[in-house]
């Protein structure tokens, strides 16, 4: 007796859960993937500038399920003294049991301490530029403080946080603040925008199964993951970051063709 | 190109390291390149947590102290960079149920901090005698605004540089990076510049080390003798 659709739709369900590893690889070892997509291709990625009126600046992205939210709050602060003339931004990616059951609530584990301080890394000083933060030199600036929020973690959140984060930037509206006797009186009538250095457009490549080298992956495929590397670039095509991360074997001549389907990725969505 | 401390491009910092220097670890290395230096203490197979005991292998922790104040995220960074680097270098499955805990405690930091940390991390599993899968070698190089290529940066030439790149390699390997961080604003052409550099720093480093295991383990052998 031949097995209806819905047999078959539950043994496959039951088999992914129960052999995820083997449920992959079926699917790997004959060139395709288990959503359907070929080794090189993203996923559909959307973009929505000022989702969050409250906030100065802010931004929702999707990559297929995966979901960020990203909200930048300015305020004002006094300036370091070892750089009167620069103000701040600060990073915070946050991973909570909201986005999926791997974290815990409480303070930030590993992996959003890590994403939080690469992307520091990648916007503080290089496309921020902290001297346009300066209000009055060593009295008053701002400080940038942009949480990044997973709403839902389906794979490849560190792409979507600096997508993330970049749309954000470009949303920030900052009031025009003044300093008269002491006080800082901000204008949000009148309000200026940053001037970004560079656009940042990122991709990741993941190894999975330490045998197949994929294009954004997706929670399930990452972990099996044994290396992935992200490949950061800018508007005018040079890189901007290279990180590579696990001891799983991706080499030279695999760097060299992520670096090129990055930059193909970014100039085929038009940015 | 004249460097602040009259080093040619692709020389490296004096290296110098110390193996076996803590006397409650398993094993330890002190691995100094000029003024960058790291102790490295390792810990293992030990006991392990039960929540992060594994069946199938040995669980690997480690922890990351900068040399001014308390860890914090930036150190958890490199904490992370480390553990993914050497997770797989380890044969973890060779102990399971069982943990390694790698400390690293940064004694002074002037520059390619990260390369150090790991260069110090391999010597002290040696020394530990934790089965590794490969030695891992790592170093680091800057491109400099008038567009040179530097090794080994120092903290000023790497504050002042256009992008910094740090890569570590298995012996012998040096098609497969093991781990690989480059940022800064480059062009793929100055990436591979500083990809076959490091390449043949990390060779010149690997080689240091094991010249270094060689020493200690003839000297060892002479004692028991």
């Amino acid at each position: 007796m031949a097995a209806t659709a819905g047999q078959v739709a539950f043994a496959m369900e039951a088999f992914r859960r129960i052999h995820p590893v083997e449920f992959q690889r079926r699917f790997l070892s004959q060139e395709t993937r288990h959503d359907g997509r070929a080794f090189g291709q993203f996923r559909a990625t959307q973009v929505v500038k000022g989702t969050i009126s409250s906030a100065q600046g802010s931004s929702t992205v999707r990559i297929g399920d995966t979901t960020v939210v990203c909200g930048i709050k300015a305020e004002v602060c006094e300036p370091d003294v070892r750089r009167p003339d620069e103000g701040y931004l600060v990073t915070n990616v946050d991973l909570s049991p909201m986005c999926s059951a791997r974290f815990r609530a409480g303070p930030p584990g590993e992996s959003a301490q890590v994403a939080s301080e690469h992307i520091f890394r990648l916007f503080s000083g290089h496309v921020v530029d902290l001297r346009e933060l300066c209000i009055e030199s060593g009295q008053a600036a701002w400080v940038l403080s942009a949480d990044i929020v997973c709403v839902r973690h389906d794979g490849n959140v560190l792409d979507a946080a600096i997508i993330a984060l970049m749309a954000a930037l470009e949303d920030l509206a900052l009031p025009r603040a003044t300093l008269d006797a002491g006080a800082v009186t901000a204008d949000r009538s009148a309000t200026t925008r940053l001037t970004l250095r560079r656009r940042l457009a990122p991709a990741t490549f993941t190894l999975v199964d330490d045998a197949y080298l994929v294009a954004d992956a997706d929670d399930a495929e990452e972990q099996l993951a044994t290396a992935s590397l992200l490949v950061v670039l800018d508007g005018d095509g040079r890189l901007a970051n290279v990180w590579k991360r696990g001891a799983g074997a991706i080499g030279r001549a695999d760097i060299a063709r992520c670096i090129e389907a990055a930059a193909a990725r970014i100039s085929a969505t038009g940015e | 190109m004249a460097r602040a401390d009259r080093r040619e491009g692709d020389q490296i910092r004096a290296l110098h390291c110390v193996l076996g220097q803590l006397g409650r670890a398993d094993g330890s290395a002190q691995f100094s390149a000029g003024d960058t230096s790291v102790l490295c203490g390792v810990l293992g197979p030990v006991d392990v947590r039960v929540y992060d005991e594994k069946l199938d292998r040995a669980h690997v922790e480690v922890r990351f102290r900068p040399d001014i104040g308390l860890p914090a995220t930036k150190d958890k960074w490199v904490e992370a960079a480390l553990r993914s680097t050497f997770e797989r270098v380890i044969l973890g499955h060779l102990h399971p149920r069982t943990l390694v805990q790698i400390n690293v405690q940064v004694r002074q930091g002037d520059g390619s901090v990260d390369a150090a940390a790991i260069n110090a991390t391999t010597l002290a599993l040696v020394d530990a005698s934790v089965p590794l899968r490969t030695m891992v070698a790592a170093a680091s190089c800057a491109v400099l605004p008038g567009g040179a290529v530097v090794v080994d940066p120092t903290q000023e030439e790497a504050d002042g540089a256009r992008s910094v790149h740090t890569f570590a390699f298995g012996a012998g390997c040096s098609s497969e990076p093991v781990y690989s961080d480059s940022r800064g604003d480059f062009a793929a052409a100055e990436y591979d510049a500083c990809y076959d550099l490091c390449a043949a720093t990390a060779e010149r480093v690997a080689a240091f080390m094991r010249a270094a295991i060689e020493g200690k383990v003839t000297k060892e052998a002479r004692v028991g003798a």
